[in-house]
């Protein structure tokens, strides 16, 4: 993918690269709200996502890939870890010194009636954040960049002093889309952006995705719980289980040669729509462990058709090898 | 039995709107025999869940089912009394939703409400209701089914609310169950285990199921046929294999072909053109003729009607209909 590096300090370091991210969520309990426990949202991970390009979370709910999202434009504060953009650690910021790399990343979440203020009209949600980060010298030229953006996204200009309400799931979410453009971000989270969108309008949002991607050089993190998406868009693929990533990978391996138990039953679940290939397994058995109390050793131990007895006493590392990681024991190039 | 367990006849559905009554099920047709599974496949608003409601005489007011005739096991759903058809839902036939935290009753025990179904249905006492509503747990896989048995609904997981939600339908051994979207809001793991489930119950029981859903990963896992739902209107039925093989009809072709999973990395996916008219701007004639890349002129002046395409295999579609004749 051509992609715009130039303007960063150093050109092999990844837009968006994430260390030992933690976000736990303190549970209180008692007239004290003493803290009793931890929801575990996000433990210790680690990912880049370089300019231009695709990284795709995925996992089942609960897991903790909409926490990591929200984590890294701080919208919820992690306890630990560094997020570097463009070299330089969000985490460290005030809020002060925060606000411009606001601009930088964008979010676009999956509804978005409850994304778009019902009573602003189109063109003042647009318009918003450009007048935020001064972007467009007075309400004529942001107004002509609306018109521009509204384009871009396949909408009528015409239609930018409408409401929200006035347009159907694809078309809001295509609002949203030129929101979150109109301030020129490098990389876009897409949290679940369309998991609430029917097949055929899916198919729109996500080629015009695609082609943004292609003309502006964007990096998305795209949050999902849909693997034929993932599959179709992402150049990469970290799957996250409780609170962790146990599998990263180029997407072409986790697909063809998934390492992790956890992957290949996630895999094996999802149904195909070609008829000549029927019979999903129902490999991984039971439920999702909840994060505020995972298990002991392997997370997936208990769920995990493979475990052996060291599963469940000793937590796995991240075993690397060639471009992927995977966090199983299975996976130790030393046991071969 | 003879014939078909569900038999729904030019089935017309409506609600009132601006003066008029919308039709939300449009003289739709369709039959699901004993041990089958036929899926209704249709996106957000297109009307299966109102055909599956019609069928269970559920349409909620100010909505009513105006002409047509259903035929449930044999018997005339729309000439049964209100008391007769009570004792038909949850008997002969079950339903299960999308939602089962919204179905169940959260302040009694799920034990209880399978308990509570079971004695509408039969004269037995509440210790063999319980013995039975235990049995149905452990059939369903319900991890400790005793415990379970007194647990409420919040204390569950989404897809064991979802096997207190079958095995309430099933402890009747209905002869049809209707599954609206009973997978749509679980994790696909999940998704997985109660689709495997609904195969065994429906091997095992040998009940019908009508499947209602938009995923077409989960029509191809389960569905013996498929019937494709267009606005209101059928527009495609046949066996699973034709219709997601030799779809015929451009909008289940168009909706296979804008499947991700189908696509190759970095090509364009295929797109249906526009959206889903709201029933007040419906064309004349075939309501998919605005978002059509086969559409003709005569296409906006008639409503086309059922072609045979193979032995069970229907479209609905004038340009497919020449395609046939000749």
């Amino acid at each position: 993918m051509s992609a715009a590096i130039e303007g960063s300090p150093n050109a092999c370091e990844p837009l968006l690269r994430v260390e030992g991210l933690r976000t736990w969520f303190p549970i209180r309990a008692g007239i004290l709200q003493r803290t009793v426990g931890n929801v575990r949202a996000v433990d210790n991970i680690d990912f880049e996502v370089a300019a231009g390009e695709t990284l795709a979370l995925v996992g089942e709910s609960g897991c903790g890939k909409t926490t990591v999202g929200r984590s890294l434009l701080r919208l919820v504060e992690p306890q630990a870890g560094r997020v570097l953009f463009d070299g330089v650690d969000l985490c460290t910021l005030s809020k002060r010194e925060l606000i411009p790399y606001r601009s930088d990343i964008q979010i676009v979440f999956q509804d978005p009636m409850a994304s778009l203020d019902p009573r602003m009209r189109v063109r003042d949600a647009i318009a918003e954040g450009m007048r935020s980060f001064g972007i467009g010298a007075n309400a004529a030229e942001r107004t002509e960049r609306v018109a521009a953006l509204l384009e871009r996204v396949q909408l009528d200009p015409a239609w930018m002093s409408r409401y929200p309400h006035e347009f159907s799931g694809g078309q809001r979410q295509r609002l949203c889309i030129a929101r979150a453009l109109a301030v020129e971000p490098r990389l876009i989270v897409c949290d679940e952006a369309t998991s609430a969108l029917d097949v055929s309008i899916q198919a729109q949002i996500l080629n015009l995705l695609r082609d943004l991607q292609q003309d502006l050089g964007l990096a998305y993190l795209f949050i999902t719980h849909d693997l034929g998406v993932v599959r179709y868009l992402a150049d990469r693929v970290a799957v996250m289980y409780v609170g962790e990533i146990v599998e990263q990978g180029p997407t072409e391996q986790i697909f063809e040669r998934p390492s992790h138990p956890y992957t290949q039953g996630l895999l094996s679940a999802i149904p195909s729509t070609d008829p000549g290939r029927r019979g999903i397994s129902a490999r991984v058995i039971g439920d999702v462990p909840s994060p505020a109390n995972p298990p002991d050793g392997c997370r997936f131990h208990p769920r995990c058709p493979q475990a052996f007895e060291r599963c469940g006493r000793e937590r796995p590392p991240t075993y690397f090898a060639g471009e992927g990681s995977s966090r199983c024991f299975l996976s130790d190039p030393a046991a071969g | 039995m003879i014939g078909p367990v569900l038999r729904i006849d030019e089935v017309l559905t409506t609600f009132p709107a601006a003066g008029t009554r919308i039709p939300v099920v449009d003289h739709v047709s369709l039959e699901v025999h004993a041990g089958e599974v036929l899926a209704l496949v249709g996106e957000s608003g297109c009307g299966k869940s109102m055909t599956a409601l019609s069928a269970m005489r559920l349409v909620p007011k100010p909505g009513r089912v105006e002409s047509g005739n259903i035929q449930l096991c044999g018997r005339d759903v729309l000439a049964l009394s209100v008391s007769e058809m009570r004792a038909m839902r949850g008997g002969e036939a079950a339903m299960i939703f999308q939602e089962p935290m919204t179905s169940l009753n959260p302040v009694q025990t799920v034990g209880a409400q399978v308990v509570e179904a079971i004695r509408l249905h039969e004269r037995v006492s509440f210790v063999e209701a319980r013995k039975r509503t235990i049995e149905m747990f452990d059939r369903v896989q319900i991890p400790d089914p005793e415990q379970r048995f007194g647990a409420y609904p919040h204390q569950l997981s989404g897809g064991l609310k979802q096997r207190v939600m079958i095995a309430m339908a099933a402890a009747m051994r209905p002869k049809l169950l209707i599954a609206d979207e009973p997978t749509t809001a679980l994790d696909v793991t999940i998704q997985a285990q109660i689709l495997e489930l609904l195969r065994e119950l429906q091997r095992e029981l040998g009940t019908a199921i009508l499947l209602i859903t938009h995923d077409l990963g989960v029509v191809n896992e389960l569905a013996d046929r498929i019937a494709v739902m267009y606005a209101s209107r059928i527009v495609e039925q046949g066996e699973r294999v034709d219709v997601l093989a030799s779809a015929r009809h451009p909008y289940t072709e168009g909706l296979l072909r804008s499947v991700p999973a189908a696509a190759r990395r970095g090509e364009a996916l295929h797109e249906i053109a526009g959206v889903v008219p709201s029933p007040s701007e419906w064309p004349a004639g075939c309501r998919f003729s605005t978002r059509c890349d086969r559409v003709e002129s005569r296409c906006g002046d008639a409503v086309p009607t059922s072609t045979q395409v193979a032995p069970g295999h229907t479209v609905d579609c004038f340009v497919v209909a020449d395609e046939v004749a000749q």
